[in-house]
């Protein structure tokens, strides 16, 4: 580490440090994640009141959304981006700036929110001062975006850069207003109308930030790892309109039988359903892009990560629709079948993608991975987590609300779901495993071939010719 | 349309302007803010309390609204907008790891809960929930304090009452255990204190009764019964200790009714929300066979209460090892003093 620079300015930096926080993030939260569940089977664990449950499940979720996940993307998405425009990144130096201001909020947010400081909104409980860090990070991300896409040599603009800057400038918007941050000091409204608006923001941090980020890198890397032109550019205009339209809309169906507005209410219902629309839309493209070349899923890690998400992107979209409808949130609201949605959904899918696009641009940076059988035992050991958890968070969830349904109490259902509970601890450790596999593989990866880093990162190449033959089909 | 960079954030953005102008905005614009017939301000005291509740996280567990389907110590009511208006953030919760707290107000005395936030597991043995004896006696009185508010208007009645019984219960506890015993008995309605418990003590009665008092009553009552548990140390009026009854007037109704209905104004919760009525009459069973050594039951007098179990072939029907008929005495203590205020309706 003796050319360590705060502020690099060596082509790729910004992403590859991105991802390796990213990576280092991931098992930190998967680790706290882990005392959490086990918490909940052994409830006088630990005596220290910044350990107890209630108050690391979200430093837990903050960890995952801001650290593991965001940071994650957002450097596979620069890579990506970069790529696309045949450009390199329009400064690096602002870039390991956000990068570092990113970093430097999520350890905040690890710290404070055990102490007791926290606005108490799902998803949002960092304090005003760390939103601030996270919308100035946001700012300069989104500024390098546009500004690299201005200098782009690349004439069309690929999916993946739509999704880009689609992400950047709505989770402004949504971070901004979601946090109420002009109320610095409970970052919170009054009432329903608060419950509103949390939820808006709560929805909308994965609709409109994690999931397009996951989503253009699954446009990026599965035409380019299959070697195959992507399947069709209606589908991917059908994939990214309605899907921003509608998800901006459905943060209501949290509260859809709490005394929200009726209307607004049912606005969040029809959004919820229409959503599968670009979603279904999202995965056919995918998956026919990989016609033919089904037989590259296994070999390639990063197609298997990637293509493994869109299979659970399917699972989690249709089940959190199903979620939406008044006659299933009946039985799973409040239950475990949410928290079993939620890991699906950002650990299965988002987060396999982050995993698996982090594993191909260290690649393309480096040359090879440091280890591949590793990163295929990381993925194996993720899939049972992730499988396991999912059935078993369900499972016990349809237990806990029929059980409620039924007349029975919380407090008596409790015994009932302790067998299910050391279960959701023990398969966590395989996830821990998977994270802790990746930050070495990472690391590794990076060291390893360090002096190869200098050549050109950013030149034309060859390997790009099935996305250049897809942006002719899909000219203006 | 051309996909630009310009093009492509010009059309985020008016998407983005039209859903929050119709997800955020109108709502706010639109919604009636009128309170509700339950909702009223909080006091500092309680405001205290509830930046503790948010401090602490007890929103990753506890929901504060109730569905049209919830049943559960909350079901009493289901939560209007007009219950939320002094609420900022609001703290619905999207768990329910724990109960929901809409109408926990009352539910409990304050030294119930004060027992349950050192160790959640005194009163309630199955619990998961972490403990927080850490908590200054100040912080303690504070978030008991709005604890106790919620609920708003029905709460404070719950607790008008809770206050008004603790007066008399704790001036009865400390005037001599059998006096308590006698003005417990009194609380009664005579045809619940005299009323024989309607299932046979059989073997397996008795261990269902003692898996449910383990799960329920243990760490209040203790394991022998004596009211010794590990939580009596933080109640007042303490445990009620069952082998005083050895030299008293009880049957098993008075112990269903107590079960059933709690004892307002002590720790002595109701449990009609937690238990069916079967699991409540095996409990009476097991605390009179194995703490107070005797046992009424259908075999003695049926006093026309309806048995299902009845008909079973008689193999089953084995009473427990010991149990014998007792024959209901008058009670040789005098009738308390002073004359008793009306039941709670």
């Amino acid at each position: 580490m003796s050319h360590f620079r705060f502020l690099d300015d060596s082509p790729g930096s910004t992403a590859r440090r991105f991802i390796i926080s990213g990576a280092i993030w991931f098992f930190v939260a998967t680790v706290v994640g882990l005392v959490a569940a086990t918490e909940l089977v052994a409830p006088d664990l630990v005596g220290a009141r910044g350990l107890l449950f209630p108050r690391i499940r979200p430093v837990h979720v903050n960890t995952n959304v801001f650290g593991f996940l965001s940071m994650l993307l957002v450097g596979c998405i620069l890579y990506a981006v970069c790529r696309l425009s045949r450009a390199p990144l329009y400064s690096e130096k602002l870039g390991n700036l956000a990068m570092w201001i990113w970093n430097f909020a999520t350890l905040a947010g690890l710290i404070t929110i055990p102490m007791g400081f926290t606005q108490s909104h799902e998803y949002a409980e960092y304090v005003f001062p760390i939103d601030v860090a996270i919308v100035v990070a946001l700012v300069m991300l989104t500024y390098l975006v546009f500004r690299t896409l201005a200098r782009r040599t690349e004439h069309l603009l690929y999916v993946t850069s739509w999704y880009a800057v689609g992400a950047f400038v709505a989770t402004l918007i949504v971070y901004f207003l979601g946090n109420v941050m002009w109320h610095a000091k409970t970052g919170a409204l009054t009432g329903m109308n608060d419950a509103e608006w949390s939820w808006f923001y709560a929805h909308n941090i994965f609709g409109t930030w994690i999931t397009p980020l996951a989503l253009g890198l699954s446009y990026f890397w599965i035409p380019r790892e299959s070697d195959n032109p992507l399947y069709s550019h209606a589908l991917s205009l059908l994939g990214f309109w309605p899907y921003f339209a509608f998800y901006l809309q459905v943060g209501t169906h949290h509260l859809i039988e709490a005394p929200a507005q009726p209307w607004l209410k049912l606005i969040a219902e029809i959004n919820s359903v229409g959503l599968l629309i670009p979603v279904y839309a999202f995965l056919t493209n995918q998956w026919l892009t990989l016609r033919g070349r089904w037989w590259k899923v296994p070999d390639s890690v990063v197609l298997k990560f990637i293509f493994a998400g869109t299979v659970m992107y399917f699972f989690t979209s249709t089940e959190g629709s199903l979620e939406a409808l008044p006659s299933f949130q009946r039985i799973a609201h409040f239950t475990n079948v949410t928290v079993g949605h939620a890991h699906l959904g950002l650990l299965g899918f988002s987060g396999f993608i982050a995993c698996g696009a982090g594993y191909g641009v260290l690649r393309e940076m480096y040359g090879e991975i440091w280890s591949e059988r590793l990163a295929h035992l990381q993925y194996w050991l993720m899939l049972i987590g992730i499988g396991g958890f999912t059935f078993v968070l369900t499972a016990v969830g349809l237990l806990q609300g029929s059980a409620w349904r039924n007349g029975e109490t919380v407090y008596r259902v409790l015994p009932e779901i302790f067998p299910f509970y050391i279960e959701r601890a023990a398969l966590g450790c395989f996830i821990v495993t998977g994270a802790a596999i990746q930050v070495y593989n990472y690391v590794r990866t990076a060291q390893a071939h360090r002096q190869r880093s200098e050549r050109a990162l950013y030149a034309v190449d060859d390997t790009a010719i099935a996305l250049r033959r897809e942006a002719e089909v899909a000219g203006d | 349309m051309a996909m630009t960079p310009r093009s492509v954030g010009l059309g985020m953005a008016i998407l983005a302007t039209f859903a929050t102008w119709t997800v955020l905005f109108l709502p706010g614009l639109t919604a009636p803010n009128t309170p509700s017939d339950i909702v009223r301000p909080l006091t500092p005291k309680e405001r205290l309390g509830r930046v503790l509740y948010i401090k602490n996280g007890c929103i990753a567990c506890h929901s504060q609204y109730v569905r049209p389907t919830d049943w559960d110590y909350s079901g009493l009511r289901v939560s209007q907008r007009g219950d939320y208006i002094y609420d900022r953030p609001h703290l619905l919760g999207s768990e329910r790891t724990g109960p929901d707290l809409s109408q926990e107000g009352g539910q409990h005395t304050d030294d119930w809960q004060i027992a349950h936030f050192i160790n959640p597991r005194y009163p309630r043995p199955a619990s998961i929930m972490p403990r927080f004896s850490f908590l200054s006696p100040n912080e303690m009185d504070a978030l008991v304090a709005y604890v106790q508010s919620l609920g708003g208007k029905m709460a404070d009645q719950r607790m008008a009452r809770q206050r008004h019984w603790h007066k008399l219960l704790v001036a009865a506890y400390h005037r001599g255990a059998d006096y308590n015993a006698s003005y417990l008995r009194s609380l009664v309605p005579p045809q619940w204190s005299t009323m024989p418990n309607p299932y046979p003590a059989t073997q397996v009665a008795v261990a269902q009764g003692r898996f449910v008092y383990e799960q329920m009553c243990i760490n209040c009552h203790g394991p022998l019964g004596d009211g010794n548990g590990p939580a009596a140390e933080w109640l007042d009026p303490k445990p009620f200790n069952f082998t005083l009854l050895k030299r008293h007037r009880w049957s098993g109704g008075l112990i269903y009714y107590q079960v059933m209905n709690g004892i307002t104004g002590s720790a002595m919760p109701y449990f009609k929300e937690d238990l069916e009525s079967a699991k409540i009459w095996d409990v009476a069973n097991y605390v009179a066979v194995h703490f107070i050594g005797k046992n009424i039951d259908s075999g003695n007098d049926l006093n026309g209460i309806p048995v299902s179990r009845e008909s079973a072939p008689p193999a089953e029907h084995e009473p427990y090892p010991g149990a014998k008929p007792h024959p209901v005495a008058p009670s040789p203590y005098p009738p308390p003093q002073p004359p008793l205020p009306p039941h709670p309706p």
